[in-house]
């Protein structure tokens, strides 16, 4: 890794250097929540933010976006590949992207998300875990790779690391910006991370979780949760690693059709219907338990397919914690 | 390369096989593509009518032969309108997908076809490369229906009962609904057909178990009983194969639609199967 420290003086300067690039996203306070919006002065931006409403995985994986145009009776490749900038990523998020990466990047690649992903610019930046913070559980915490530049706070700037040869040329040409890493610089990151680490007040008990949950399939905990479940989906939106999408022809007047994908949701009764009306997850207890399973789901390579950002908590209506709800099902069976 | 993009093909001939299903032949219009495109029995494809959407269909020829053959029943909003298009319409096809049978790991061994209802569909994939190639034991079909009608590719499934023990195959016929059509068939072939379910039809076999193949494909409650009977006689949970439905969006593992089990062992149906071993279905929750 190379480091380098932008001083507080420097910051404005260095965000308009990335206009270069293309157009910034930044985390942007509306009302009591934060959103990733086009930001023009980097005075907009909140950059002490805990989480954003929607992850970044929208700008990778669409709400809604369209695939194919019908012209003269056949399809026509949609897509766009503009250049942008997401400032502000945390580390929860930047980790997401790489869950995110496995499932489009692999063989066969998804085009629109590999697109998406080579234009953008990552800037990510250190946070301060609010009381849903359980990133720390997961070893979310601290991205080591994932980003172009990460900023890290300190009293008179922030420690830059570069983690990609983009980001290197940004530094590389905007020199004059940037200055060398101090003693002092290397113990304020320090106590700076100490500070943070200390401030992780959720845990969540990793170790086996995999194999505990699947020994409690039948645990009587998954039917308490379903009934006070609402079914709504919101988990699955803001959730920065669910990826499921649903296709469909849509015809935007008599000549003219599209083929758009959407968000989808394994809360949806619809998820999995097939053909003829049978219903592989037909009740609200088999949709619950299937979305606790695969956020859970530990893959040997890459970890768990959750973060720990805290956003399935903070935005569920029905008050349902993921840390609690996981608990509880180990005591179960304890 | 766009794995979303499908190719069109042209159908080339609609023929009713029952009330519900019918048979569509297709030709691919890019002359290479109809050279190069190979898949292996159990694989499937994305049938796309542009404007309306896109479904999942077994591939119902064998590789051995071509053109390609899709039976499609109608079940839903797609599939009815597919089945109102006519000869030389165009629609796309993107695939194929999934894994499909293990054919060369089976080669010399017996295979075991069980078949119930649509199920015949992918078998027949199976059946016809059996046959084609040569290269397998003996084959048994043991097919369950519900009445005379609803026999799926009745004329092949006819032409075996009579002919096939001279290719090395046994086809055996089980149906729900008397008819006079089935009971001349039955009187006919009082050995081989009979009123009652698929699991009738292993009574009397005898099947040297170290050296066979259960593939199986049918509705979901078919399983359970089929596989009971197979391990009864001693085959091993990992010879015994079947191909699943779920509901395959994208067939290139990124929709999520299709993903069962549980957080220790998660399969994607469209590219971890459709064709999963019983054992795969002993430690994957959901998957049957």
């Amino acid at each position: 890794m190379r480091y380098v420290k932008l001083p507080s003086g420097n910051f404005e300067d260095f965000f308009n250097s990335l206009k270069g690039i293309g157009q910034i996203y930044g985390p942007v306070k509306e009302g009591k929540t934060h959103h990733f919006r086009r930001v023009e002065e980097a005075g907009e931006m909140d950059l002490k933010y805990t989480r954003t409403m929607l992850p970044p995985k929208k700008f990778f994986v669409r709400p809604r976006e369209r695939l194919f145009s019908l012209e003269d009776g056949w399809w026509r490749k949609d897509g766009d590949g503009k250049p942008f900038v997401l400032f502000g990523v945390h580390s929860c998020d930047v980790h997401a992207l790489k869950i995110l990466d496995r499932v489009y990047l692999s063989e066969p690649v998804d085009p629109y998300y590999a697109e998406r992903r080579k234009s953008a610019f990552i800037v990510g930046i250190s946070c301060l875990p609010d009381e849903l913070c359980f990133c720390k559980s997961l070893g979310t915490h601290f991205a080591m790779d994932g980003f172009d530049l990460f900023l890290h706070e300190l009293p008179d700037g922030w420690l830059v690391r570069i983690g990609s040869v983009r980001g290197h040329e940004v530094v590389w040409e905007n020199a004059r910006l940037f200055d060398e890493v101090s003693d002092e610089d290397i113990a304020n990151f320090k106590a700076f991370e100490e500070k943070r680490a200390e401030a992780f007040k959720r845990e969540l008990r990793s170790e086996g979780l995999a194999d505990t949950l699947d020994l409690a399939y039948n645990s009587p905990v998954w039917k308490e949760y379903a009934e006070k479940c609402l079914a709504c989906g919101n988990c699955n939106l803001v959730c920065p690693t669910c990826r499921c999408y649903e296709v469909c022809d849509r015809w935007v007047d008599a000549y003219r059709a599209v083929r758009e994908r959407r968000y989808d949701s394994c809360f949806m009764e619809s998820h999995g219907l097939v053909a003829g009306g049978h219903n592989f997850r037909p009740t609200r207890l088999d949709r619950f338990r299937h979305r606790y399973y695969c956020k859970s789901y530990f893959d040997p390579s890459a970890g768990f397919n959750c973060v720990g950002c805290g956003r399935c908590d903070e935005f569920c209506p029905a008050g349902i914690e993921h840390v609690k709800v996981l608990d509880e099902i180990r005591g179960s069976l304890e | 390369m766009n794995p979303y993009e499908s190719h069109p093909a042209r159908i080339l001939e609609v023929k009713d096989l029952t009330p519900r299903e019918k048979l569509f032949t297709l030709r691919f219009l890019d002359e290479e593509l109809n050279e190069e495109f190979t898949f292996r029995p159990g694989q499937f494809v994305i049938v796309d009518v542009p404007g309306f959407g896109e479904f999942p269909i077994s591939l119902c020829s064998s590789p051995t032969r071509s053109p390609i053959q899709l039976c499609i029943r109608k079940a839903g909003r797609m599939t009815k309108f597919i089945h109102g298009m006519k000869e030389g319409s165009v629609v796309g096809i993107r695939g194929p997908y999934g894994n499909g049978f293990p054919m060369e790991d089976m080669e010399g061994s017996n295979l075991i076809l069980v078949a119930g209802g649509l199920g015949m569909a992918p078998l027949r994939s199976v059946l016809w490369y059996a046959l084609d190639t040569g290269k397998y034991e003996h084959v048994w079909l043991f097919y369950g229906t519900k009445a005379y009608e609803d026999i799926l590719f009745r004329d092949e499934i006819l032409h075996l009962l009579k002919h096939g023990s001279a290719m090395n195959c046994t086809v055996k016929l089980a149906y729900e609904i008397e008819s006079p059509s089935c009971i001349y068939l039955e009187q006919g072939f009082s050995d081989r057909v009979c009123r009652g379910v698929v699991t009738d039809l292993f009574r009397g076999e005898n099947f040297d178990v170290e050296n066979s193949y259960a593939l199986i494909c049918g509705p979901p409650i078919m399983y359970r009983f089929v596989i009971r009977e197979l391990l009864n006689r001693k085959l091993s949970p990992g010879r015994i194969y079947m191909t699943l439905e779920r509901r395959m969006r994208c067939g290139v593992g990124k929709c999520g639609h299709c993903v069962v089990g549980t957080s220790v062992s998660m399969k994607y149906i469209c590219q971890d199967g459709p064709v999963f071993t019983y054992w795969d279905a002993l430690s994957t929750r959901g998957l049957i």
